[in-house]
């Protein structure tokens, strides 16, 4: 693994913040205009599952930002024809941008932690829990959007897809709402999306719906969910061109 | 050194870009010449392992480039044509970015990007948004990548297009002083001849001759170039120009009023094959 590429990209990413800060402000814009207008609809009632989802979903959002992003390094800057001419693999490629991407979505969690914690919902157990599940819907929700960009065939594909999946992934999974509001069939459909089982978990660890031993089932859905998109971005996108 | 054999691409069933062509790079700057379309782009990827090709054989210092991509990517540097710096990044983090990809460690790879950016003429300009910088200055970023990875050989996909005069000396200067193997793919001729031991020609996927631009320009040697708007003997038509060769002491007798007397380049030897150059 050419972890001095993973290195230097999360270096590179650092140095860009203050250039370009702007984008951890439009990070944060989807999440918290959504947790603002479910508070205001449910005169409150609903306010801890914007908390608690709208972290799981900052996540989210970033992998679905990245589509445009690789798409466009790939097509518009050919910066990936420059990568894969060294020894970097698609799997560096891939966890570097991953980490370079995560660099921009740490002060989004952190406000998030921090709105947590005012609201009483956080402890040290909910945290740690909370930044497992953030990890894993990254991963997958990059791996995702990794297997799409080497899919499409021009950037302006990347923006259709990325608002569908981000509706999908952030709107249609109960992240900003109970997930017992949803019909058992709609759940276990959704669940194929990586922010349903995650949100699922945290709403149970946060005690913010009844315990009941589904929410346990979505941990290893979730750990083999991430483990299959990851399997599926690395051995089926295609790296040298044929 | 670079061996060629018999290697051929074609994209789906219509296009076919390099037919079966065979030969042998071991000069210091090699200039691969063609028209828009010739197949040298699609050549250089197929060298650089950016791009599979069809059938054919294809060795880098003895690595087959197929079965020994990894190790190709070790010893070469490959700089697409087209790419274009990521415009909120600074030049200095731009090549960092490279040489890291490379498996250059932090430290190493700034010592060699600063090293490299002051000696293409970006030094002003390094910490300065890519955005910020002019055509030529983005196109330096990429020269100052394949000078700060010290490879053993580097491609360079048309690497002075669009740039304006002074800027390409600046390119080529920047290409002298390359220690590895130079390929670079051109449509300029003048560009070719200031730079290159060896020219390779390409023309609708073939390799129409190779040699030194001496060797090349053999049969020209002693004439000129006349270029009239009238049909002469023996003349080749393109656009709208008749083109005639004839030997430097009886130019003079041969034109007429409006005709142009023009040195012998490398585009004479397109022009004599019948190819329409646009440059």
């Amino acid at each position: 693994m050419n972890h001095n590429y993973i290195v230097m990209y999360i270096y590179a990413s650092l140095k860009s913040i203050s250039v370009n800060w702007m984008y951890i402000v439009s990070n944060l814009m989807f999440p918290v205009s959504l947790m603002i207008v479910v508070g205001i609809l449910s005169q409150g009632k609903l306010l801890p599952f914007a908390l608690v989802g709208g972290l799981i979903s900052i996540t989210a959002m970033s992998g679905v930002n990245s589509i445009a992003y690789l798409a466009s390094l790939r097509f518009d800057f050919l910066y990936r024809d420059l990568v894969v001419t060294t020894k970097t693999t698609k799997m560096d490629y891939m966890f570097a941008h991953l980490l370079g991407e995560f660099v921009w979505v740490v002060p989004s969690i952190a406000f998030y932690f921090i709105l947590d914690v005012i609201y009483g919902l956080l402890t040290p157990y909910t945290f740690l829990m909370t930044l497992l599940l953030a990890c894993m819907v990254s991963i997958s929700s990059y791996s995702i959007a990794f297997w799409i960009t080497s899919r499409i065939k021009h950037t302006r594909n990347a923006w259709p897809i990325g608002t569908v999946l981000s509706l999908l992934l952030i709107t249609v999974s109960p992240t900003f709402y109970p997930y017992t509001y949803l019909p058992k069939y709609i759940l276990d459909i959704l669940t194929i999306l990586p922010t349903t089982p995650a949100v699922v978990l945290a709403q149970g660890i946060f005690g913010l719906t009844p315990s009941l031993p589904i929410q346990w089932y979505m941990l290893p859905i979730l750990f083999v969910e991430t483990a299959a998109y990851l399997l599926i971005a690395v051995y089926t996108t295609q790296w040298v061109e044929k | 050194m670079i061996e060629a054999r018999n290697l051929d691409k074609k994209y789906g069933n219509d296009t076919h870009a390099v037919r079966s062509i065979s030969f042998t790079l071991d000069k210091k700057i090699t200039s691969i010449i063609g028209q828009n379309g010739a197949g040298k782009t699609t050549l250089l990827r197929i060298l650089s392992t950016q791009l599979l090709p069809t059938s054919g054989t294809a060795s880098i210092n003895g690595y087959d480039i197929i079965k020994d991509a990894a190790r190709i990517r070790e010893i070469a540097v490959s700089i697409p044509q087209e790419s274009r710096p990521i415009y909120w990044f600074s030049p200095t983090i731009l090549i960092m970015l490279y040489l890291g990809a490379r498996g250059m460690g932090l430290r190493e790879s700034r010592r060699a990007a600063d090293k490299a950016i002051k000696k293409v003429g970006l030094w002003d300009s390094r910490d300065k948004m890519a955005a910020e910088l002019s055509g030529g200055m983005k196109r330096k970023i990429f020269v100052a990548m394949a000078l700060a990875s010290d490879a053993d050989i580097i491609f360079l996909d048309e690497p002075t297009t669009g740039l304006d005069p002074l800027s390409r000396i600046q390119i080529w200067s920047a290409i002298r002083s390359m220690k590895g193997q130079v390929i670079i793919t051109t449509h300029y001729m003048e560009e070719a001849q200031a730079l290159s031991d060896d020219v390779l020609m390409m023309n609708k996927g073939r390799v129409l001759s190779q040699g030194s631009v001496k060797e090349l320009l053999k049969p020209f040697e002693g004439m000129v170039r006349v270029e009239s708007k009238m049909r002469r003997r023996r003349s080749h038509k393109v656009g709208d120009t008749w083109i005639s060769y004839v030997k430097k002491g009886k130019a003079e007798s041969f034109v007429m009023e409006g005709d142009i007397i023009k040195s012998i380049t490398l585009d004479d030897l397109f022009i004599k094959e019948g190819v329409n150059l646009e440059s």
